[in-house]
């Protein structure tokens, strides 16, 4: 396994944009893990893609969406979009959520949302991130940054040995569970923020 | 293979025009496509644009109206070609990932242009511009995961190594030692003039797909390494074109093109899996049929030639994508340190050389090895797939 990237540098100060577009980069090497692994590791994965997704569009929600409103015309609209898909998105990843990853449907069920994830990341791309970089004081930007990765550090990307079997792991649960404690982390670190 | 393009009957050209929803093809999954399929498309996409601009110019040069008419029929349809190959790209690929793959492109067809090459000449010319395509690579593969956190191995799948080649900031020399001698136009094999002709279109796309994404980046070293890259393409078209007969006459270069294309198209048509596209291979190779036809007519016409003079009585070998890995690493041990000087090629930095290299590197390093430093300092390591099963 390779080297965890020093999350602290893009060429120049970190942004919430550059971090939220390598996220959607994790995201798709997870479903690459899922789609190749079997039994208990693809499991194992499946659990690992629940929690960066649930983590990424919560921050996304609170974070995000918020500042994109208000900082460019049209903004409201564009937000508008990427929510709908939003929703589309988590009640397909609720569904997927309740089969067992073992079933012949998984897979194909999987890759559905794959297409639908990937599409809704790039439309944020061109659409809202590039937006935002441009109308945002780079301060902001970087206050952003900061709430996102705590709620980052909830969603490990990597096998860590034990995590996944364990039962007391505080990420599972269903995914509405996992987004709910991802939002009072992530409105714990804008408050401390102030 | 018997297969003569000058003998076969095409579609009529009134019968190729193709309506709104035909165009409008769906594109390929980016996740799960053979990533030849993806590099089959690039390259006649790079092929179609030349065959588009080349016929431009042909009108702008040519003063007989009923000609400009005829070209103007024929690159309408040419521009419809090009709009459906290029639509199978899918929009959902960012435009780095789409980057990674022209530069596989650029990797596996010159170097199988190389390996089949005749002439020594010509064949040096690509073994030596292939080098630097395969470090352009390595270096977009870096960018890729800083900026994506995705791995070049998820878009190249093993087909490619990804790892240094000549580096990239030893690519600038003096515009003067990018031109090359041509071949003599009739002496030279047939199937040079295809070589030469198709790996001139896919690096003028490139470059020209350089000089429009490049600006489109936010990131900074994404900026500077796009100029950088993209004036080396400029100096590989400069190297590559300059390898074709000038003295060939504009009907002949029109047979040259409409054959070349009927060659692409039957050799994609061959080996291509995925029979969506294999039926745009095929439907495609029926209209250029057509078009070598009307061109072979003009020739005949206005040239007073016949154009199996100069092309190849019969299509050669079909051009293959496939990996060429073992290939690759026998000229990184053999031509990494070749430069260019005149016509030629040499080993020692000399004078025009080491001028360029102080002017463009006299105020800060070249981007190409600002990326690395950066990957460098987050990762702890460079990106690399060493896949050949042996160490470099």
């Amino acid at each position: 396994m390779t080297h965890e990237a020093r999350s602290d540098v893009t060429g120049g100060g970190e942004d919430v944009v550059a971090l939220l577009m390598r996220q959607h980069g994790d995201i798709r090497n997870l479903f690459d893990e899922v789609e190749r692994a079997e039994g208990e590791e693809r499991r194992a994965a499946f659990r690992r893609l629940v929690q960066l997704l649930a983590v990424h569009e919560t921050a996304e929600e609170e974070v995000v969406h918020p500042s994109a409103r208000r900082a460019f015309d049209g903004g409201e609209q564009v937000v508008e979009d990427r929510l709908r898909e939003e929703r589309d998105a988590k009640e397909r990843l609720s569904r997927l959520d309740d089969m067992d990853p073992a079933e012949p449907d998984f897979l194909p069920a999987l890759r559905e949302l794959r297409t639908e994830v990937m599409r809704h990341a790039r439309a944020e791309e061109r659409y809202e991130f590039a937006q935002l970089r441009r109308r945002s004081d780079p301060r902001r930007l970087a206050a952003m940054a900061k709430a996102v990765k705590a709620a980052e550090a909830m969603a490990p990307t990597r096998p860590h040995p034990g995590v996944e079997t364990a039962p007391k792991n505080i990420m599972a649960g269903p995914v509405a569970a996992v987004m709910d404690r991802a939002r009072d982390t992530i409105r714990k670190a804008m408050g401390d923020r102030g | 293979m018997t297969f003569n393009p000058l003998e076969q009957r095409g579609i009529p050209l009134d019968r190729q025009l193709r309506n709104w929803r035909e165009l409008d093809v769906a594109p390929i999954d980016p996740d799960r496509c053979d990533p030849y399929t993806r590099c089959r498309i690039i390259t006649m996409n790079g092929i179609e644009i030349e065959a588009v601009l080349f016929s431009h110019q042909m009108a702008r040069h040519c003063p007989d109206q009923d000609v400009r008419r005829q070209l103007a029929r024929t690159r309408y349809i040419e521009q419809q070609q090009q709009k459906v190959v290029n639509w199978l790209l899918p929009g959902v690929s960012s435009v780095l990932e789409t980057t990674i793959a022209y530069e596989q492109v650029a990797v596996d067809l010159t170097a199988w242009v190389a390996r089949m090459e005749p002439d020594p000449y010509l064949k040096q010319a690509y073994q030596f511009g292939v080098l630097e395509d395969f470090d352009h690579l390595y270096r977009y593969a870096n960018l890729y995961e800083m900026i994506e956190h995705r791995k070049a191995e998820e878009i190249v799948q093993g087909l490619t190594e990804v790892m240094p080649g000549r580096p990239t900031p030893y690519h600038h020399r003096d515009a003067v030692d990018n031109v090359r001698d041509p071949y003599d136009r009739d002496r030279a094999d047939p199937l040079s003039k295809l070589h030469a002709l198709t790996i001139m279109s896919a690096e003028q796309q490139t470059m020209n797909f350089y000089m429009n994404v490049g600006p489109q980046y936010m990131e900074p070293i994404a900026r500077r390494l796009y100029q950088e890259i993209g004036l080396v393409e400029e100096e590989h078209v400069t190297h590559y074109e300059s390898l074709v007969d000038p003295g060939e006459t504009w009907w002949e270069q029109l047979v040259n093109h409409e054959y070349n294309e009927c060659y692409l198209y039957y050799s994609f048509m061959e080996q291509e899996p995925d029979p969506r596209v294999k039926a745009i291979w095929e439907l495609h190779l029926g209209m250029e049929l057509e078009h070598l036809r009307i061109a072979c007519d003009l020739m005949r016409r206005h040239d007073g030639r016949d154009p199996e003079q100069v092309v190849a009585p019969r299509l050669p070998d079909v051009l293959t994508f496939e990996p060429n890995k073992e290939y690759l690493r026998g000229l990184l041990d053999t031509q990494i340190d070749l430069t260019t000087l005149g016509a030629g090629y040499v080993r020692e930095a000399h004078e025009r050389f080491e001028a360029m290299q102080r002017t463009v590197n006299s105020d800060g390093g070249p981007p190409s090895e600002l990326v690395m430093e950066q990957h460098q300092h987050l990762y702890g390591r460079d990106y690399r797939v060493e896949s050949a099963g042996r160490p470099a």
